[in-house]
């Protein structure tokens, strides 16, 4: 066999590993520790890779990020800062059909301005706005879709994990991936509340819902109370970024800082519950780093094997454009959405792509928005949509079933879907803030 | 004999767990004190890059065996449950072979570390800027290798236990995981 068949056939190997249930950092280390060996008939590179694979990956100053910002999210949710920019959201939106949904998915992207990780956004969110709007008559299968969906933005916009793990994949800064993902998430946030506004119109049977007529208004004082902390949050943490005066990781440990002080000045938090905080940080960055490991481990054995070049290649000589390209990736992409977890795809499937993007003179940085909304609309299809086991497993609450969420994020992830399709076609959107 | 020596693996991971958890309180404070120092006082804390680096490796390889006692490593078990509820006997085998599988991955890390521990043990070699910051690296690579050693024990006690009954929080052993509330809670010191 070719390096390049070997290499194919690793990563067929490591899709299979990876569904009969094998860890995946364990997949990608054992299939590309045997994949070299085959290869060069020899063990001793498969060791040497080893060993700088898992001696260097982890002492990347960059990656401090993700405890820093994992920290940062679960700390102000803690806070109750997602619950406050609800409050406030819902009372601009209550008059509207489809209002409170609305205003979860505003609140939803002002929240992922301050959390990296869609699983926070969805468990508060299910929380909160599942049970509120239950009560005014909404469709459950609208309820639950809209947390799905607008979960998503925590990934998108910055600070995002999937950005981070982007970022290290194919050598870009932190900082200008951060940038990148602002105005896309925000273009997704608006796609979502047209997307209501209309189903409001044309099929309120689906949204269901009443007008809220209580009078219970919130006082300037109480409002400037619910939304300063988090404005401060993100104008200390992306303002930093923005105006180059903290690095990411900067930004991040000075985010942490002050998402404990306004935990502690709310008496949100103990000793205890913030022992609890750091623990669950370090538990995620630690599966989170492993990953990243081991995939760097893939990535070498990929180049070993000459796979991207083949690709690149192959791609060339079918004359193949940059309309097929996109389409094959996004189709890959969503193929592997129903296996995969988000971080496991963009580390599997970039690195295959990363040559031939850059050969045709396109940005890496308009890649990295592509490839991790692609990878996204995973978490909200079956059979392995994250964001949807989350919000069941946090409702808890027999009348909605895991396919009743799954129908509700449909509508959401078809939205996903243009956005993605404009994103591609319009690489200023992720370009224009660098 | 078994009980006792689960214990003492468990007890020993739950500490490296609580000891990882001070380096990221640690990192927090030093890249503030960074922060500070640079931005106020004009006077940077020159050693900053390298400390980070050196808390990130502690945290992953302090934490990493906590987390395959609890259980969250990234997988995705809808297969594997899927065959457990059908027969639970394949379902035991099949979970027990992917520790195995895993017991031996981490082994050859171990294995591939060991040497290099060895050689910086010896060079006394360091990173960093001479004059300005400088750390040895034989303390790194022995985390790491001992770090490997205690996942190789867990995977172990994975493969002689079997695995649990399913729970209800199916597909749940994830990642990214919300605010807590929703996970299975590591064991507080």
């Amino acid at each position: 066999m070719t390096p390049v068949e070997i290499g194919a056939l690793s990563i067929g190997a490591i899709v299979f590993l990876i569904y009969i249930g094998v860890y995946i950092p364990i997949a990608l280390g054992v299939v590309s520790f045997a994949a070299i060996w085959i290869m060069r008939g020899n063990v001793d590179l498969s060791f040497a890779l080893t060993k700088i694979a898992i001696g260097d990956s982890a002492m990347e100053y960059t990656f401090a990020t993700i405890p820093l910002f994992v920290f940062m999210g679960l700390i102000v949710s803690k806070a109750g800062l997602g619950a406050d920019i609800y409050t406030v959201m819902n009372q601009g939106c209550r008059r509207i059909t489809g209002g409170i949904g609305m205003a979860t998915v505003g609140a939803n992207a002002v929240f992922a301005a301050v959390t990296g990780s869609s699983i926070a956004s969805a468990s508060v969110f299910s929380k909160m706005s599942v049970p509120a709007m239950l009560s005014h008559d909404y469709n459950p299968r609208f309820a639950v879709g809209v947390v799905a969906g607008s979960s998503v933005l925590g990934m998108i916009i910055p600070p995002s994990a999937m950005l981070i793990i982007y970022s290290f994949v194919a050598e870009q800064s932190v900082g200008e991936m951060f940038l990148a993902g602002v105005i896309p998430g925000l273009l997704l946030a608006a796609a979502y509340v047209a997307a209501i506004w209309f189903m409001g119109r044309f099929t309120p049977g689906f949204v269901g819902g009443t007008i809220i007529e209580d009078g219970d208004m919130m006082s300037w004082g109480e409002i400037a109370n619910k939304t300063l902390p988090i404005t401060l949050l993100i104008i200390v943490v992306l303002g930093g970024i923005y105006t180059g005066w903290t690095t990411p990781v900067e930004a991040g440990a000075a985010g942490s800082l002050l998402g404990i002080i306004i935990a502690a000045v709310r008496g949100r938090i103990n000793l205890k519950s913030f022992w609890e905080t750091v623990l669950e940080t370090g538990h995620i960055t630690a599966a989170l780093l492993f990953l990243i490991t081991a995939a760097s481990m893939y990535a070498r054995m990929l180049g070993i094997a000459g796979l991207p070049n083949a690709l690149q290649t192959v791609l060339a000589e079918n004359n193949l454009s940059f309309f097929w390209i996109m389409t094959l990736l996004v189709v890959l992409m969503l193929f592997l959405g129903t296996i995969l977890d988000t971080a496991s795809i963009i580390l599997i499937v970039v690195p295959l792509f990363l040559g031939l993007i850059e050969s045709m003179g396109l940005s890496l940085v308009w890649f990295g928005i592509v490839a991790v909304v692609a990878a996204e609309i995973g978490l909200l299809t079956p059979p392995l949509g994250l964001s949807c086991f989350v919000i069941k497993a946090t409702l808890d609450d027999d009348r909605i079933k895991l396919k009743d969420v799954f129908l509700g994020a449909l509508p959401f992830a078809f939205v996903m879907l243009l956005v993605l399709i404009v994103l591609i076609r319009f690489p200023i959107l992720s370009l224009a803030l660098l | 004999m078994f009980r006792t020596f689960e214990k003492i693996a468990s007890g020993v991971a739950q500490a490296a767990n609580a000891a990882g958890t001070l380096v990221v309180v640690l990192l927090i404070a030093v890249v503030n004190y960074d922060i500070v120092a640079r931005g106020i006082f004009n006077k940077p804390f020159l050693g900053a890059v390298e400390v980070v680096q050196f808390s990130m490796v502690l945290i992953v390889f302090l934490q990493l065996p906590d987390v395959i006692r609890v259980g969250r490593l990234t997988r995705s078990d809808g297969f594997l449950m899927l065959v457990s509820r059908r027969n639970f006997g394949t379902g035991r085998f099949l979970s027990r072979l992917i520790d195995l599988v895993s017991a031996t991955f981490m082994a050859i890390v171990a294995w591939a570390i060991w040497p290099e521990f060895l050689d910086m043990w010896e060079t006394k070699d360091y990173f960093g800027v001479p004059g300005v910051f400088t750390a040895p690296w034989w303390p790194i690579k022995l985390v790491i290798f001992l770090s490997a050693c205690l996942c190789i024990v867990h995977f172990a006690l994975r493969i002689i236990k079997g695995p649990t009954p399913p729970t209800s929080d199916d597909g749940l052993s994830e990642k990214f995981g919300g605010d807590g509330s929703i996970e299975e809670k590591a064991g507080t010191p």
